[in-house]
Order: C-alpha cells, then sequence, then structure tokens
C-alpha cells in the first residue's frame, strides 16, 4: 500500500459520486408539475396542514420504549456468552439492568409515563 | 478510575436530588461528589494502574487533569448558586449533564485504547449539545445546539474514520502498540497510518477549536448560557487538548516528521485567526470566544515542541488559561445580569460601580493576555522557550506577535472598566460569588509566584 494506491480511491471515490449524479443530470430531463410539488402521504391527498406538531408525549413513549428495546438487543448476545463467563455474566448484567431501572425510575418520576 | 466511578454516581445523584423540595440539594450534592472525587483522583497519585483489560491508564498525567478539570467544575458548580440568568432546565439536571461531561473527559485524559478515546469524545460531547440548547425558548440557543451537535457528529466521523484506518494498519487499537509498530517501521510508516492519523488531528481539532475547524465555536460560545460557555471554554477545551496531547506524546512520537509540520501551520493558523479575530468583536462573550481558539493555537504550539515541552508546561498552561477564564466569565455574568447585555460597553464605569468588581476583571484580562506577575505570562514563558529550545524560532516569533494583538482587545475591556459609564449603581453580590471571583483572581496570581508548584507536578 503507498501513497498511490491511496490517490486512486480517493480520486476513484469521488468520480463515483460525482459521477453518479452528473450521468443522471444528463439523462434525464427534469419534468416539474403542479401534482410533483403538493404534499403527499401515504397515497391519500392531505387534508388540510400536513405541518402540524404532535403531542410530545408519542416522543416520550418512543424514546423510553427505545431504552429498553435496546436493552433486549444488548442481552441476546449476553445470553449467548453467559454461560462460559459464568457468575460474574450475571453481575454484570444485573449491574446493566440497573443502570437502565435508574433511567426509567427517573422518567416514571419525572411524570414522562402519564398521557398529558 | 475511581474518579471516574464517583462522577457517574454523583451525576445520577445530583439528578434525582432534584425531586427534593430542598432547591439547595442539588448544588450540595454536585459540590460534595466533586470533592469526593478530586480526594479519591489524588490518592491514586504515582499508583499508575491499568483498568478495564488496559482500556484505562490511569498514571499521573491523567491524574493530575482529572483533577484540575473537577476542580474547574466545582468553581462553575459553585458559580450557580448565584447565576441569574435564565436557564430553562432545573439546575439539578444541569448538574447532572455536568457530572456526566465530565465523566467522558476523565476517559479522554486517561484513554490507553483509542476505542476510549472515541468513546470519552462522545460522552463528553452529547451532553454538552444538549446543555447549549438549554434555554429552550431563545432562539440562539437552539442555534447552538443544532450547530454543535451537527458539527460535532460530522467532526466524530473523522476521527472514528482515523481510526479504523489505523487500525487497518496496525491491528491494534492500543496506542502503545501502536506507537511499537510506528517503531518498527523505521520510519517508513504506511501511507494508510499518517492519513488516519491526520484525521484524527481533524476531529480531535475540531473539539479543541482548533482552526480551520473553528466555525462553530464563536456561535455556540455565544449562544449558549454563560455558565455553559465558561464550561465549555475550560474543562472540555482541558479535556480537548489533554487527549490530543496524550495521542501524539504515547502513539506518534516516532514519526514526528510526518506531523510536526502540519501541526505547525495549524497552530500558526489557529493562534492569527483567533486573536485577529476577536479584535473585531463588539460581544465579550463572542471576544472570549475567539480567545479560546487562540488560546488553543499556543497550545498547539506544545505538540510541535514535544521534546522540549513536557506535559507540565501544557498542564500549567491550561491551569492558567480555566483560572483565568472562570474568573472573567464570573465578571460577565454579573455584568449581563445588571446592564442586559455582555457588550464591551457594559463595562464602562464599572470602577465607580464596584471597584472590588473592576480589580478582578484585570486580573482576569492581564492574566488572560499574559502579563506578570500572573500566572498566564508564566504558562506563555514555559511554552514559548519550549518551542525556541526545540528550534522552532518563527513559529515563537508568531507567537508572541499574537500576544502583541491578544493585549489590545483585553485591554479594552479593562479601559472600559476604569472610563466613565452612564450609570452608577452599585453592583450587588452574592456571598458565593465573590468567593468564586477571589479564589480564581488570587489563583492566577499566586500561580505567577510560585509556577514551581504545577511545574514540578509532571
Amino acid at each position: 500500500m503507498g501513497s498511490a494506491s491511496m490517490i486512486v480511491l480517493i480520486i476513484s471515490a469521488i468520480i463515483f459520486a460525482v459521477g453518479g449524479i452528473l450521468v443522471s443530470k444528463l439523462l434525464f430531463k427534469k419534468h416539474n408539475s403542479v401534482v410533483k410539488g403538493e404534499a403527499y402521504e401515504c397515497g391519500v391527498p392531505t387534508i388540510g396542514k400536513s405541518w402540524v406538531q404532535f403531542n410530545v408525549g408519542y416522543y416520550l413513549f418512543a424514546l423510553i420504549f427505545l431504552i429498553f428495546d435496546v436493552e433486549l438487543v444488548f442481552l441476546y448476545p449476553w445470553a449467548v456468552v453467559a454461560k462460559s463467563v459464568g457468575w460474574l455474566a450475571l453481575v454484570e448484567i444485573i449491574i446493566f439492568m440497573f443502570i437502565l431501572f435508574v433511567g426509567f425510575l427517573y422518567a416514571h418520576k419525572k411524570g414522562a409515563l402519564k398521557w398529558m | 478510575m475511581n474518579a471516574l466511578l464517583v462522577l457517574s454516581i454523583a451525576g445520577l445523584a445530583a439528578l434525582f436530588s432534584g425531586f427534593s423540595h430542598n432547591k439547595k440539594l442539588a448544588v450540595i450534592v454536585s459540590l460534595l461528589g466533586l470533592a469526593v472525587a478530586f480526594t479519591v483522583n489524588v490518592l491514586d497519585w504515582n499508583t499508575a494502574v491499568r483498568y478495564y483489560n488496559d482500556m484505562i491508564f490511569v498514571d499521573n498525567y491523567a491524574i493530575a487533569f482529572t483533577g484540575v478539570m473537577a476542580l474547574t467544575m466545582l468553581l462553575i458548580v459553585a458559580l450557580f448558586v448565584d447565576y441569574k440568568e435564565s436557564v430553562e432546565v432545573p439546575n439539578a439536571e444541569i448538574f447532572a449533564l455536568l457530572f456526566f461531561s465530565l465523566a467522558g473527559g476523565v476517559m479522554l485524559v486517561s484513554y490507553s485504547n483509542l476505542l476510549m478515546l472515541f468513546l470519552g469524545i462522545e460522552i463528553l460531547s452529547i451532553p454538552l449539545y444538549i446543555l447549549a440548547g438549554s434555554k429552550r425558548h431563545t432562539l440562539t440557543s437552539n442555534e447552538a445546539a443544532i450547530k454543535y451537535f451537527l458539527l460535532g457528529a460530522f467532526a466524530s466521523a473523522f476521527l472514528l474514520f482515523g481510526i479504523v484506518l489505523i487500525y487497518g494498519v496496525t491491528a491494534s487499537f492500543h496506542i502503545e502498540t501502536i506507537a511499537a509498530y510506528i517503531k518498527n517501521a523505521n520510519g517508513q510508516p504506511p501511507a494508510l497510518l499518517v492519513a488516519g492519523m491526520f484525521m484524527l488531528i481533524g476531529g480531535l481539532g475540531f473539539k479543541i477549536s482548533a482552526a480551520p475547524f473553528h466555525f462553530w465555536t464563536p456561535d455556540v460560545y455565544q449562544g449558549s448560557p454563560t455558565i455553559v460557555t465558561t464550561f465549555m471554554s475550560t474543562v472540555v477545551k482541558t479535556a480537548g487538548i489533554a487527549a490530543f496531547y496524550r495521542l501524539f506524546a504515547y502513539a506518534f512520537p516516532a514519526i514526528t516528521a510526518e506531523w510536526i509540520p502540519t501541526i505547525s501551520v495549524l497552530a500558526a493558523l489557529t493562534m492569527t485567526v483567533g486573536n485577529v479575530t476577536a479584535v473585531f468583536q463588539s460581544s465579550v462573550k463572542r471576544m472570549l470566544a475567539y480567545s479560546g481558539i487562540a488560546h488553543a493555537g499556543y497550545l498547539l504550539i506544545a505538540f510541535v515542541s514535544i521534546s522540549s515541552n513536557p506535559a507540565s508546561s501544557v498542564l500549567y498552561y491550561l491551569i492558567a488559561y480555566a483560572v483565568s477564564t472562570v474568573c472573567a466569565f464570573a465578571v460577565l455574568m454579573v455584568i449581563q445580569h445588571t446592564t442586559g447585555s455582555e457588550e464591551v460597553d457594559g463595562f464602562k464605569g464599572l470602577s465607580k460601580r464596584s471597584p472590588f468588581l473592576a480589580f478582578i476583571t484585570t486580573v482576569a484580562f492581564i492574566s488572560l493576555a499574559g502579563i506578570p506577575p500572573t500566572a498566564g505570562f508564566f504558562a506563555k514563558f514555559y511554552l514559548f522557550s519550549g518551542a525556541v529550545k526545540a528550534g522552532h524560532l518563527w513559529l515563537t516569533i508568531i507567537a508572541v506577535l499574537n500576544s502583541c494583538i491578544a493585549i489590545y482587545y483585553y485591554f479594552r475591556v479593562i479601559t472600559a472598566v476604569y472610563s466613565e459609564g452612564t450609570d452608577s449603581t452599585p453592583v450587588e453580590l452574592g456571598t458565593v460569588q465573590k468567593a468564586v471571583m477571589i479564589i480564581t483572581a488570587v489563583l492566577a496570581v499566586a500561580l505567577g509566584l510560585f509556577p514551581e508548584m504545577i511545574i514540578s507536578l509532571l
């Protein structure tokens, strides 16, 4: 690996990125129409403004759900190696879940789980 | 390492103390947590133990910088007691975020594995993105948060890519293994490794706001609540510089020829951009942001002359800078509260309104400018004399010229303080606020009189 191959890599990366955009610009003509500029949701024309604010509760629930979802993702690889690591693994996972539980406790105390 | 545990637990404790009806509890818990963390940290002195499968190496270097950061944060949390600017998030949560950020900082100064460097940067930064936007209903604060977040994520990507390239060549994340690999290459390191190193320079350069990666700094510093800006320009800068220095002192000392020219240019550019732009600022907060950039430039000189500039001169410089910056920001907070502006004109007539504040301002800005007998002078003295010893004469000349420019804009504030103002109502100061100002001002002078206290540490 010399510096020459680095330069070739960088140049080919730039050509690949810029080339794609250029080719699509050259090959296809732009057709702008009124319909294309319209807001579009799931194949149904929108009723009213699509720029409305949702209740912040949705985000809070989603966030808290995500934390425990990710916790589960970590539990799978733990379960695979738990037997070979032994008691230490159990202690480690309890500490890990305790930390997440503290976070959950905080969210609960703040009233994030009450629907506003 | 114990400091890391104490800081994390103290952060959680501060978070939950917010539920108490006693509003002062969060401050007390935080101050206590920091004091315990500092003590536990100092007890590890001269032990040099490797933790977590050699992920973290707590040597004296790590302990010294952790101590500086903990003490600086102690002063900043103390300033919160009399803090009047509206931060629309409960204090307890601010403290918790500061603690988590500091925990990231501790990882940054004690890592021996590049993964910990990356993790440390992320743990340091993510609470800061939130803190920058903690004046939720102010547009500039929102702007600061989103700008910091987007650019910070971009810089992290660079850092990570650099780490990946280095791993690709050396098959190791460990900085000592990387150093050994480079030594075996006999001054002919693979191009990929050098490319990875430059990406690390880019990523870390962003964190310490070195030009040309500094564009976020003024807007973020100005938009954030002043107390958060104080934290960013002291603790975060200390962590960033210490991580940067650790990387080059441990991993890349064998290929100085590859990075010294780049860092020299970076240093010269950062000093000049920071100082020259600071001259044109009318807002003191923004001026201090540019002055922070300039100080990062001076500190980069220590990297270039790494052979004759030991870590102790970097440590001393950072302490001197942190002490004077906290002092300057403490005064700025009072001015902001009493006059409602952060412009230089807000300082006018301060000597009539409060001779005490006028004196503190003078000490803080004289120390920042680097005039004897303050710590700022000796910090620059050690740094520049190390650079001359290493033969970087031209870089030192640029640095000295830049210091002259710096005197101009720092003294603009001091002259404003002693000029006639329209307002002559006396300024009320809180007890804790006053104590922090006295401590920092005394330290700025005392460290200048006895620099050996710090220099002999490392």
